[in-house]
Parts: C-alpha cells; structure tokens; sequence
C-alpha cells in the first residue's frame, strides 16, 4: 500500500518559513506531481516527505503511520535523485544491490531481485559495467533500479530527468508511465516542466510560495485554473491577462468592458457584485480565433513565428499585462507590423477579481474532456 | 586551451623553471658527485665534476663501516608507516565531521588545528620529554611515533577535507535513504570515492613523519638499535673527520623508501574516480 497525507506541513530555516502549512491526501497507486517555479518549495516538500528535511510543524502520514521523525528507510520509501546519485566505484550490479546489501539479504535473494529490477529497466546487459561507462539515461535507470529494488509503498522523483536531452526525456518519461503501471505504486514526482507534469501525473499539485495554489488533473488545471496563478503557469504559451471592467452579472455569465470599449460576456459564475470593479480577463493564446466572435481585439505583432502547423505572433495590446500572444493556424496572413483582428469568444474566457481568485467557468471539465465525452 | 605562447615566452618559462630546478636538485647532483669520489680527493683544488677515480666503492663500504645502518633505514621507514597509519585512523573520520557535520564551534576547531601546526615541534621537545619520562616511554619506538602522529593530523584534515566538501552531498543522502548508517556509509561509499585525496594526505604524512624523526629520536631515544636513520647517519662523523662519501651515498639511499612509497601510490591519484557519479 501507499497511502500518503501531509497535513499542515511546514518548514522554517531561521525566520523565513519555506513551507507554509500544506495539506494533501494522496491515494495509493497515484502520479502525483508537484509543479511551480523555481524557489517554490516544491523539492524541499519532496525532501521533508523523504525524510532527508526535518519538518518544523505538521504531520506526514504514510500508511497511516506518522513518519514525522523516522528515518528514510523506516517510512517506506525510496527516492531518485535529479543527479543520479550513482556510487561511481561500484558496478551498476552493486550499485541496485546496495540497499538490499544495507540490508544484509542473503546473496541469493540479492541476485534475483537485482536481476529482477535489472529486467524491468532493460539493464541485464549493463550490470558488470560502472557508472562512468554508462550513457545518462542508463545511469537514470540505474538510479531508478535502486529505488525498485526495495520495493517501496512510495517512490519520490526529485526532478529525474532534467539532466536528460530532450529526445531522451521523452522516451522515459514514456518509460516512467510504463513502470507506473507495472509496479502499481505511488509516486511524487517533482518537475518544472510542464510537459512532464501534463502528460504523466493523475493529479498536479502547483506549489507557489510554500503553499499550494492547486491541486487537480492536468486538465482540470488547464481549464478550470482557480488562480491567476495557475492560469499563468499552466500552458504554453502561458495565459493572456487583460485588465477589464466589469459591467453586471446576469444567468448567462459577466459582462465586461475591455479597454476598446467592446463588451463581452464571459461565461463564468458571478459572485457578488462586480459592476465598476476591476477585473482580469484570461484568455489562452490558442483560443484566439481569425473567425467571427463575440469580441475582436486587433494585434499588431512585434514578433511571429511560423511553425508551420501554427503562426504565434507576438504583440503589444492596450490593457494586457504583458506581452500579448496569440496561437493561429499556420495559414494565418500574420506579418510584423500588419494588424490582425482576432477573435474573443465568451465561453473560451476565464475571469478573476481583483484578488486574482478566478470566477468560475460554467462548464464541467468532464464536457471538455475528450476522453470522458465518449462514455 | 587556445593561447599559445610565443616563442620569448617559452624561453622565459623555462629559463625560470631552470632556475628553480637548479636550486631544488644541484644538492642531489653534488652528494651524488660526492658519493662516487674517494675521501681523499673530495676537497681537490681546482674542483672538477667528473675525475678518473670515480666508483660505486662507498655504497659498498657503508655497510661494513656502520653495521646498523640497515637496521635504521628500516626503523625510519617502519616509524614513518605507523604514524601515516594512525595519522589516517585520525583523519579520516576527523575530515569528514569537518567537511560534513554542522556543530558548534566548528571553525574555530578547524582553525586551532592550523595553529598547532605552525609551533615547530621543537618548542615543545621540553614539554614532551617531561611527559615521556613521567610515563617511562623513553627510549621505545612509541616515543617517536605519537608526537609524529599528532603533528601530522592537522595538515591531514585540512588537506582532506578539502577533497571531501567536493564529494556531492547526494551520494550520502542516496546511501542514508537506502538504509545505511554514517559509518556503512563512511567505509562503503565515500572512503572509496574519496580514494585519491586519502593517497595525496598519505603521502603528505609519510614524508613529513620520515623528515620530522630527527629531533624526536635526538631527544627520546638513546638506544642505539632504535634509532632511525637521520640519527643513524651521525656514525659517519668520526673524532677526526666525516667520512662524507659513505655519508652521502647512505643518505641517497635513504631516499629510496619514500621514493618508492610515492611510486605505489601515485597510481591511486587518479582523476575523474567520481566519473558518473553525479552529473555534473
């Protein structure tokens, strides 16, 4: 089993809390994974929860036992290192064996489980060579060979495959899924890339400052972010913000007044009332449309990019916070310098107060969802 | 790297490494021009560097002429041994508390170490011959050996902690989530990887235990069988005069065990031992 709660966990070096009370249920055979900038706090929660940081307040539970001040290996789990970690002067067979050989297993049941792990990550051939022969995904399964070998009910990933080229990290992180679901175990998995957090985890937890901003399925976050935050952070491009006023709410959503003085309406929740507040209009790069809409907003880019499937161009728009961008199919008559209007649909918009609390979407994920539509 | 020197540069490179090697190594060539002469043309005017009566005879007569001298090289090189092996049980674990563990007052340690090094060991010859004679150590190879040791340790740490800091934190951390204790950890994993900065302080220890016997066995020991070979070497010098061949020629040998040891060893100073441990 691999069940894991943290609740109000929070770490403080000195005066400066890293950690702000954070709360979480993993169940047990989930990918979980944790997202956010850099100096969010996401590896030093992975290393409180590995036990390598000791917690200043809160509780970890792993199968309903507090871990609090038990050591690594007394919690029952096992972690992969972002820099592998390796024991450079040991054989990738001893380096997998090394925890059994802690341990004191007899040689025996040593080989067959190395053999074992061996077989899962394809090392069989590798096994009398030392690290330093080895090629960086290998030494990464090699890595990832010690944390199986123990069996674990928890597997910790402290960003695994960064060090890896990019063609590589897309092979195991395919690699990573498989093993997923071969092993059935629980896994926390910390990345800053988005990629990885989207096509791998059951569930992506943002971290933004010591404390969780969301936590929910990749598409949940991409369509129902409940921050500014996470609106900014998930997808790439990242999110346009558009400063707005709001008119009224009514049934079908909020009217706002974008800076041109157009009115839109989008199709959110009110709450309270938002006649003359400011507000934020986010709209994602890709949902901006060369067809007729509900609002047009004309861009005249700075910079574009023909990818050939897509044209992205780059420009300054009144009212955005930054740099607007907008995603077009590559047929898009987009130059530098030449105005295109583009199109603001209602329902595509996502709308937060002045807090940067988003209202929300009146649509369910599962209706956007295409693999939920099918059923 | 790119730079290339141009050819004045060169010229100055190697007339100043000239210089220096001329310093460090015509003491050698002169005992060794020395070693080969008879006593009796040594101090011959004018002075010539090659003459015909030139032979190997003092390397065979040192022997008969002081009969222990084997008995002190071997003395030198056994007392030297010891302290490298008891300065490194010292060491090693004192390096990596050094370099790893955070606990109070831990520089000030360190740099306390440092000052005990820059006392020369002989204001403390007093001191100590008081010590060894209060429990009755004169005269024993122990006398020699323990204030060696103890002045070797504090180079020793300084020099391998500075190998240890280099070693990743995370080769300790993988070890201690695998289940392994500090001292499993210690002995399997990072004496291993720390393998060649433990050669450079053996080496270290061994040829400053080898220089620094003198005065210890000048003032702790007066048994002749114990003497180590700086010691040994005074036989050479008669009532009347120094028999400065058979002295040279027995000092030159002298220098083989050291030689030696640094020839074992130097094969371990490998780089790159911590190849595909970590990426770097």
């Amino acid at each position: 089993m691999g069940e894991l709660q943290l609740r109000d966990v929070r770490k403080s070096y000195g005066h400066v809390e890293i950690i702000k009370g954070v709360d979480l249920d993993v169940d047990h055979g989930e990918f979980i994974v944790f997202v956010g900038p850099s100096g969010c706090g996401k590896s030093t929660l992975l290393r409180m929860i590995a036990g390598l940081e000791e917690i200043t307040g809160g509780d970890i539970t792993i199968d309903s036992k507090v871990v609090n001040d038990l050591p690594p290996v007394k919690r029952g789990i096992a972690m992969v290192f972002q820099s592998y970690a390796l024991y450079p002067h040991m054989s990738v067979y001893e380096n997998i064996a090394f925890p059994l050989r802690v341990e004191r297993l007899s040689n025996d049941l040593v080989e067959e489980k190395v053999h074992n792990a061996a077989s899962i990550l394809q090392l069989n051939e590798r096994l009398q060579h030392k690290p330093g022969e080895l090629s960086g995904g290998q030494r990464q399964r090699v890595a990832i060979g010690r944390a199986i070998v123990r069996a674990p009910s928890v597997f910790l990933f402290d960003e695994p495959l960064s060090n890896l080229d990019a063609a590589l990290r897309a092979e195991m992180r395919v690699e990573l899924a498989k093993l997923h679901n071969d092993l059935d175990a629980t896994m926390i998995y910390v990345t800053h890339d988005q990629v990885e957090a989207m096509t791998m985890a059951d569930r992506i937890v943002v971290l933004d400052h010591g404390i969780i901003s969301q936590v929910g399925t990749p598409l949940e976050l991409y369509h129902k972010p409940q921050n500014l935050f996470v609106a900014g952070f998930i997808g790439n491009p990242k999110m346009n913000f558009i400063q707005v006023t709001g008119k009224h709410a009514d049934e079908n959503g909020i009217v706002v007044t974008l800076p041109s003085g157009q009115e839109i309406t989008a199709k959110v929740s009110a709450r309270g009332d938002v006649s003359g507040k400011a507000l934020t209009l986010g709209i994602r790069p890709e949902h901006l449309t060369l067809k007729s809409a509900d609002a047009t907003i004309d861009v005249v880019p700075n910079v574009v990019e023909h990818l050939g499937i897509h044209t992205v161009t780059y420009s300054a728009v009144e009212g955005a916070n930054s740099t607007f961008c907008s995603v077009l199919p590559g047929s898009a008559p987009a130059k530098v310098g030449v105005a295109v209007s583009t199109g603001i649909n209602g329902a595509d918009c996502h709308l937060f107060d002045e807090n940067g609390n988003a209202f929300d979407r009146q649509v369910t994920v599962a209706a956007l969802d295409p693999a939920e539509m099918h059923l | 790297m790119l730079h290339k020197y141009r050819w004045y540069e060169y010229v100055l490179i190697y007339s100043g490494v000239a210089v220096f090697l001329t310093f460090v190594l015509a003491p050698f060539v002169e005992a060794f021009v020395v070693s080969l002469r008879p006593l009796s043309s040594l101090f011959s005017i004018p002075y010539r560097f090659i003459t015909d009566d030139m032979s190997f005879e003092a390397y065979f007569t040192m022997w008969q002429n002081v009969p222990l001298l084997w008995m002190y090289m071997l003395n030198s090189f056994f007392i030297a041994t010891v302290v490298t092996i008891l300065g490194l049980i010292c060491i090693i674990p004192a390096a990596y508390a050094f370099s790893r563990f955070e606990f109070p007052a831990r520089n000030t340690l360190l740099g306390l170490f440092i000052a005990v090094n820059m006392f020369s060991g002989a204001v403390l010859i007093i001191p100590l011959f008081k010590l060894m004679q209060q429990y009755g150590l004169l005269n024993t190879y122990f006398a020699m050996i323990a204030p060696g040791t103890a002045f070797v340790i504090p180079t020793g740490i300084w020099l391998l902690r500075s190998y240890l800091v280099r070693i990743p934190k995370e080769l300790e951390e993988a070890a201690w989530v695998d289940g392994a204790g500090k001292l499993y950890t210690l002995v399997r994993v990072i004496i291993p990887v720390a393998l060649p900065g433990i050669v450079v302080v053996s080496i270290t220890a061994f040829i400053t235990a080898y220089a620094q016997q003198f005065i210890y066995a000048l003032t702790f020991n007066s048994v002749n069988e114990l003497n180590p070979l700086p010691v040994g070497l005074f036989q050479f010098f008669g009532r009347q005069s120094v028999v400065w061949n058979e002295l040279m020629a027995a000092s030159l040998v002298g220098i083989l065990p050291v030689l030696l040891v640094y020839v074992f060893l130097q094969r371990y100073i490998v780089a790159g031992l911590t190849a595909g441990a970590v990426k770097e």
